[in-house]
């Protein structure tokens, strides 16, 4: 039996990468919000970058500012201190958070490059939060390196969250030929939905290998969502058909699996920049 | 000069014989229209109502109780229906300045489809315009344009991500910004102490590439807030489209529909340019565009004439300020005042424009400031909706000035003749604005080819009180009261309210006899009972006088007392009652004392009178020579104050009894007034002195001999009670017409008065030379005592001098 993060065995820990960002702050809330749910750890990631410790001891290197677009000179004790004053700021939110809502938290501070340090940390059965992009947000990027490399990489559910003004609406799963990963997506989904009781949309690649018997399966495991739930089928699964049937259905959240064609393509990015709102990947 | 004969009982009463009455009951006469006999008013009203000059408003003024309000109400609202029904007025909101209300003329009844047109655009917007913004072309190409800025800056960053990777530079994100840093092949950043092995070249090339891309860098950031400004420009535009796409249909219909209002074509522009402006609040609320955003298309009817039919007539009872000129309200909102053109609320001025407004002066000026406000209206011919605090200076905070309405309004004042007065002669611009004077006659013509016309008008009064039919009997005592309420044979009162509160009493008394219809007995009955229920303080006063406690003689002779007759107001009731004058007299400089002036208790009337019977006595019985008198008049047990002159003949003849020392007869009272030649003048209240002195003989004993003397000149004023009456007639009491003061000296007195012959000199036995004689001892005695004075006091005269 697959736990309802789509992972074989027993619900894991859920893993938030804090980098003191305001979406990984929000990130975190999301991740308190499904630990308290379904009883599970919360461990927070605080990784001090590798790569912008180096930088800041070059003598000749700036500061460009993300808002200002000022350049100042940077300083390795004062980025190394900055970096702690924002683990600590993390730790602080997780201590009362722990308080707060009685489930175990943690932290765990490393050093190192983020990518390779939380795949390290992770297991398949954990969920990994963490915002759409960290600081890059402020400037306006929808999708930061970070999410890029964890969602393709990470060994088990990713939830790329971010903050919409949308009310709560559908949810909406994309699914494909691959029964496994169909399988994961939909126990990913009905983990998302049960909460907070919202109806659920599956999109389903229209086609010769969508059998009438594939369908009646299709039929019976989506019956879980109640009677709100639509079976959408597509001719093609691209990235602008998805983005059109998304706003049609009104998706506050889309579930995709890995596995899926669609997230194999390029496209998957544009459509995820064109789209704000979280996103959960399934392995 | 010949003794006057007593009055007969057809002289001190005009009765109205039933008989000369062509009809049963009131039921069968018709109502009348107007009231007879007010031809002056109705005249001044027809001028008046129908004057469109400026200032031509009129002014109805009359006593109380005449029914000034009922005729102006009637006739106006007859005179109104024929005009036309003047427009309805509308406060909008005034989209560049909101504390300026705009204001918005329909024709008459259209101002209710405006609203409604525009309840139903607020309707249209609430629905269509969200619709429009949720619609798949919308949402398609505001995504478009978010997509073509946010593709701009990604693009801007991505191809310097790029260009730092081709040239083996990280670009690395901060918690605050970007940094540029060497690296490897595989991504990680050079450590420094490796990058001082590179060749100095090679450190130069990357270092200046890092200052380059930084300067990219920064470049592309500081054009990012320029971006976001455009995209917000550009998005605007998009709303604004697609609200114009969206309003055109309806607003092209509502501007077809009032294209003949050019105003209202102009408030509709605005409102559209108002929903393009505001068309992000539509799209941004997920419960439909906020209430207050459509409250900015309510309409605020203020003055609604679809239901009115020709001008209207309105009546303003409580005419204040803010009744009169509408004011503005608020709303209390956690502790704080709000107000907007919604909360505008008219006036009387606001619903009688083009047509006619009635107040009572009395009221309007009694209410602060109102009168200023009505007059301000009046001169401006517009008018301004401000609270008093505001136009007074005693508020500062911001409130609304909505756009003044130009009014045409016909100002019709009711009043009594003292107010109309009052302000013709201290508010100077009174007669500027309250051209016409309507004045209401206090009585009627009382003839005998009019007496249907009063029947009918008391049919009207009977069936619009929903009394029983009056019998002519009836109305032929109600004639007969009503001259006796005119005091005046000849006339009748037009106090309208008089005879409805008698009709209503005698319908009452009626009921309780289980008639069907109101005769002369219920009629009487009700004037009975009205004179008993206010008879507590003339019953005690008619007791002291019984008891002896104050004195008063029916009989017999006194030297210097002489009953004069005095009429006390109480209220709306009055009664006579005699009151006992006396005098002295002796020897001195020629002075008459008026007692009660000295006492401060006479008024200016009676101290002229006293003065002017002084002056006759000198002129008469001193002639050329000197008068040497000292005399006194006082009225006794008197202590609430005396005026007028209407005892100055009383007064004459016992000064004359005090001089001539002759007795008087006390069965007789007096009452007149006299001038300097002795002639007998009119004075008011007749009827109750008679009535008054008659109650006194017949409650001291049998009523047989006793009698008035009052001035010939009053008699057509005389309607007497009918027990009065009855003892006139059997000659027990006589009323006694007087012209001149030698009539009543000679009837007081018994003997001849006594006319001078053509050296001055009065007949030997008569009261003047008698009066005559004794002036002359005093004269006499003056003159002796002057005479014994003068060793003593040498000069004194010199000194007095």
């Amino acid at each position: 039996m697959a736990s309802p993060t789509g992972a074989a065995g027993p619900p894991g820990r859920i893993l938030v990468l804090l980098d003191g960002s305001r979406l990984s702050r929000a990130a975190l809330a999301a991740a308190a919000d499904i630990a308290g749910r379904e009883g599970r750890e919360v461990l927070g990631v605080f990784v001090e970058e590798d790569n912008l410790l180096r930088s800041a001891a070059y003598p000749f290197t700036r500061e460009v500012g993300g808002t200002s677009g000022e350049r100042r000179p940077m300083d390795r004790i004062l980025l190394e201190q900055r970096l702690r004053r924002l683990a600590e700021r993390a730790r602080s939110a997780l201590t009362e958070l722990e308080a707060q809502r009685g489930f175990p938290c943690d932290l765990s501070v490393i050093r190192g490059h983020v990518v390779d340090e939380v795949l390290a940390l992770a297991r398949p059965q954990d969920l990994l939060v963490l915002g759409r992009s960290g600081w890059s947000e402020a400037i306006g990027m929808r999708l930061g390196s970070t999410a890029r490399g964890l969602m393709h990489q990470a060994p088990g559910v990713v939830l790329l969250w971010c903050e919409t003004r949308k009310p709560v609406q559908r949810v909406v799963v994309l699914l494909n030929d691959h029964d496994d990963a169909n399988e994961r997506a939909l126990l990913a989904a009905q983990s998302v939905c049960r909460h907070r009781q919202q109806p659920v949309t599956v999109v389903v690649p229209a086609g010769d290998g969508l059998t009438a018997s594939k369908l009646a399966d299709l039929k019976a495991a989506t019956a879980v969502f109640g009677k709100g739930c639509r079976l959408r089928q597509l001719a093609s699964m691209g990235a602008a058909t998805v983005a059109r049937v998304l706003r049609e259905e009104g998706a506050s959240q889309l579930v995709i699996s890995r596995q899926s064609a669609l997230f194999c393509q390029p496209g998957i990015e544009p459509l995820l920049l064109a789209l704000n709102l979280p996103v959960t990947v399934t392995p | 000069m010949p003794l006057p004969v007593p009055l007969t009982e057809a002289q001190v009463y005009h009765r109205c014989p039933p008989e000369v009455l062509s009809f049963a009951t009131t039921e069968s006469l018709d109502d009348l229209e107007l009231p007879c006999g007010q031809e002056r008013v109705l005249r001044a009203l027809e001028f008046g109502a129908g004057m469109s000059a400026a200032g031509f408003n009129l002014f109805v003024l009359g006593p109380s109780g005449v029914g000034k309000h009922d005729l102006v109400n009637r006739f106006l609202t007859r005179h109104a229906a024929q005009q036309t029904v003047p427009s309805d007025w509308c406060y909008v909101l005034n989209f560049q300045q909101a504390e300026k209300p705009r204001v918005l003329a329909f024709p008459a009844g259209q101002g209710r489809s405006f609203r409604q047109d525009m309840a139903d655009l607020a309707s249209e917007l609430r629905t269509s315009v969200p619709a429009t913004f949720e619609s798949e072309e919308y949402q398609a190409r505001l995504q478009e344009l978010q997509e073509e800025v946010s593709q701009h800056q990604q693009e801007g960053l991505s191809a310097i991500q790029q260009e730092a990777n081709d040239n083996n530079i990280a670009m690395i994100t901060t918690p605050t910004g970007f940094t540029f840093a060497p690296m490897r092949r595989n991504g990680e950043v050079i450590d420094p102490d490796d990058y001082q092995k590179l060749s100095d070249d090679e450190r130069t090339l990357i270092e200046s590439k890092v200052e380059d891309l930084e300067k990219k860098l920064q470049q592309s950031i500081q054009q990012i807030p320029k971006l976001r400004k455009e995209v917000r420009e550009r998005v605007r535009s998009l709303n604004e489209e697609m609200v114009q796409l969206t309003l055109g249909a309806p607003m092209g219909e509502l501007r077809e529909r009032w294209s003949h209002l050019p105003e209202v074509i102009r408030y509709l522009d605005a409102v559209q340019e108002d929903v393009v402006e505001h068309a992000e609040l539509f799209r941004d609320n997920e419960h439909g565009p906020p209430k207050a955003l459509l409250a900015r298309y309510d309409i605020n009817l203020l003055v609604d004439n679809a239901d009115t039919r020709g001008a209207p007539v309105v009546y303003e009872d409580l005419p204040s300020h803010q009744h009169l000129t509408g004011q503005i309200e608020h709303h209390a909102r956690q502790g704080t005042l709000y107000t907007d053109f919604t909360l505008i609320r008219g006036g009387s001025i606001h619903r009688a424009n083009g047509g006619y407004l009635i107040i009572d002066a009395r009221r309007i000026l009694t209410q602060p400031l109102a009168w200023e406000s009505l007059k301000r209206v009046l001169l401006s011919s517009e008018l301004r909706i401000e609270s008093l605090e505001r136009l007074y200076g005693l508020m500062s905070t911001v409130s609304l000035q909505p756009e003044p309405i130009p009014v045409s309004v016909k100002v019709v004042l009711l009043g009594d003749r003292m107010l109309y007065y009052l302000l013709s002669h201290y508010d100077p611009d009174f007669l500027e604005l309250f051209k016409v004077e309507a004045d209401f006659a206090d009585d009627l013509e009382r003839r005998e080819d009019g007496y249907l016309l009063y029947a009918r008008m008391v049919a009207t009064i009977a069936r619009s009180l929903g009394t029983r039919p009056v019998q002519r009997d009836a109305v032929a005592r109600l004639i007969e009261h009503g001259s006796r309420m005119a005091d005046d044979q000849r006339k009748v009162s037009a106090h309208d309210r008089v005879i409805r509160d008698l009709l209503s009493e005698a319908d009452h008394w009626a009921g309780t006899e289980g008639a069907h219809t109101m005769d002369a007995s219920h009629v009487q009955r009700a004037i009975d009972e009205r004179e008993y229920r206010a008879s507590r303080v003339r019953e005690l006063s008619r007791e002291q006088i019984t008891r002896g406690i104050v004195m008063i003689a029916t009989k017999g002779h006194a030297i210097a007392l002489v009953n004069g007759l005095s009429v006390l107001q109480l209220g709306a009731s009055r009664f006579g009652q005699p009151t006992r004058i006396s005098a002295t007299a002796r020897p001195g400089k020629g002075q008459v004392v008026d007692i009660e002036r000295e006492a401060k208790l006479g008024g200016p009337i009676h101290s002229k009178a006293v003065m002017i019977l002084s002056r006759f006595l000198a002129s008469r019985y001193a002639g050329e020579g000197e008068l040497s008198l000292s005399a006194s008049v006082a009225f006794e047990q008197s202590y609430g104050g005396v005026e007028g002159d209407s005892a100055s003949v009383a007064e004459t003849c016992v000064l004359l009894s005090a001089i001539a020392r002759i007795p008087l007869r006390q069965s007789y009272a007096v009452t007149g007034s006299m001038n300097q030649h002795g002639d007998v003048q009119a004075v008011g209240g007749v009827n109750e002195k008679i009535e008054g002195f008659f109650d006194v003989c017949r409650e001291a004993g049998v009523v047989d001999g006793q009698g008035v003397l009052l001035p010939a000149s009053n008699v057509e004023h005389l309607m007497l009670r009918a027990d009065v009456r009855e003892a006139v007639a059997d000659g027990r009491f006589r009323i006694y017409p007087i012209s001149h003061i030698d009539q009543a000296i000679a009837l007081l007195t018994d003997l001849p008065a006594g006319a001078p012959d053509a050296d001055g000199v009065f007949p030997e036995g008569s009261v003047n030379a008698a009066v005559a004689e004794r002036l002359s001892r005093f004269v006499a005695i003056s003159k002796a005592q002057d005479d014994e004075a003068k060793p003593s006091e040498p000069g004194g005269e010199n000194d007095h001098g």
